[in-house]
């Protein structure tokens, strides 16, 4: 009964600088979530309100660019408002991580759904860089002008707004990263 | 003495009930791993072939006109070259991952290893995802054009190069949904009990 008791206190012990860790890794995940949020967040509305409409126009060009006109923009819009509203949603369980370090089932779930809101952000970012370089160099050998050179204001506006997408991005991999480790640790 | 007897054959009886649910658990993750390595191999080929889709998709029409361009291969839009070069590193990625999902078979019990495939396979998946999202936007431009900026639809006249490459977004789009599950594996895998 003696030795029980020691083993009691040794288990005690040894765990408590493990749930510490995992709480600071929780905490991490909770501050990058909201940095996510606010990534894609700003990246749907910067997105979102890109009109421009010049002054002259000619017979063949369109004098007025919005995010719809390219059904790319319109899909990264999407997918943009998608991730920061599952981000919001997800607050909750970032939090009952903070509290109760040693959960398993829902840093499960956690990992699933981030990596699926991942891939899906991941490819509007990419598909609207892909759209954003052609309009910034256009092709020769398929002839398609760039049409950047004379929609200044509705270019910037589209590549500004891929950088709040990639940050989210980066933000995500790195809680699935910690989200992984504190699965590992227990 | 006779308390002693009776202690040990408890004891004796008892150890085997902890040594099997261990090896249960092994079990699982054994299984667990023997999937990840068999879903490795599939995004592998997966990826493979995008790329070799992607690679030999030149083609030249048996006309010209004056204003297009009659020959159309991949190098003549930097996406797909980017497209290219990401899928064939994703592919070589993989192929030498298969060692270290081969050590998560034989000791199941490892975190290092399972960790070490979670993180580069996270980066595996974005990059090929990058890659497929990019080329099936300008994939989507050349089917459909937009009259919007002015872009004419190319795959009216390069049928056989659309085909191809439609074909190698489609490879790239499946070696991500292995991916994704692969890392779900591998996550579901790192669970202690």
């Amino acid at each position: 009964m003696m030795k029980a008791g020691e083993l009691e206190i040794g288990e005690a012990k040894s765990s408590t600088p493990i749930s510490g860790v995992n709480r600071g890794i929780s905490i991490l995940d909770f501050i990058l979530r909201i940095l996510a949020f606010v990534g894609t967040l700003a990246s749907a509305i910067a997105m979102g309100t890109t009109n421009e409409t010049l002054p002259f126009f000619t017979q063949f060009t369109r004098f007025r660019a919005e995010y719809d006109d390219l059904p790319t923009f319109t899909f990264f819009v999407v997918a943009n408002a998608g991730v920061s509203a599952y981000l919001v949603l997800s607050l909750p369980l970032s939090i009952f991580h903070i509290v109760r370090s040693s959960a398993q089932k829902s840093r499960n779930i956690l990992i699933f759904f981030d990596t699926a809101m991942l891939a899906l952000l991941t490819a509007g970012a990419s598909a609207a860089a892909a759209i954003v370089y052609l309009a910034h160099k256009g092709n020769t050998k398929a002839n398609w002008f760039a049409i950047c050179q004379q929609f200044n204001s509705f270019c910037e506006r589209t590549s500004g707004s891929l950088i709040g997408s990639f940050v989210g991005a980066f933000a995500l991999i790195l809680l699935i990263f910690l989200s992984a480790v504190a699965l590992s640790r227990r | 003495m006779g308390d002693s007897t009776t202690i040990d054959v408890e004891s004796k009886g008892k150890a085997p009930v902890v040594i099997s649910k261990q090896e249960k658990v092994g079990g699982n993750k054994k299984g667990i791993a023997i999937l990840d390595l068999l879903l490795r191999i599939s995004a592998m080929v997966s990826a493979l072939a995008a790329a070799a889709a992607m690679g030999t998709s030149d083609e030249t029409l048996p006309f010209f006109t004056q204003f297009f361009q009659f020959q159309a291969s991949y190098d003549d839009i930097p996406t797909f070259e980017f497209f290219l070069i990401s899928m064939s590193l994703v592919a070589g990625y993989l192929l030498l991952s298969l060692p270290f999902s081969i050590v998560t078979i034989i000791r199941p019990h490892a975190a290092g290893p399972r960790i070490l495939l979670l993180i580069l396979d996270t980066m595996a998946v974005v990059l090929a995802t990058a890659a497929g999202g990019a080329a099936a936007a300008i994939v989507y431009l050349a089917h459909n054009g937009n009259s919007n900026t002015n872009w004419l639809a190319i795959c009216n006249q390069f049928g056989d190069f659309c085909q191809k490459v439609s074909g190698a977004v489609v490879a790239a789009f499946v070696a991500v949904v292995i991916l994704v599950f692969m890392i779900m594996l591998s996550a579901f895998a790192l669970r202690r009990h």
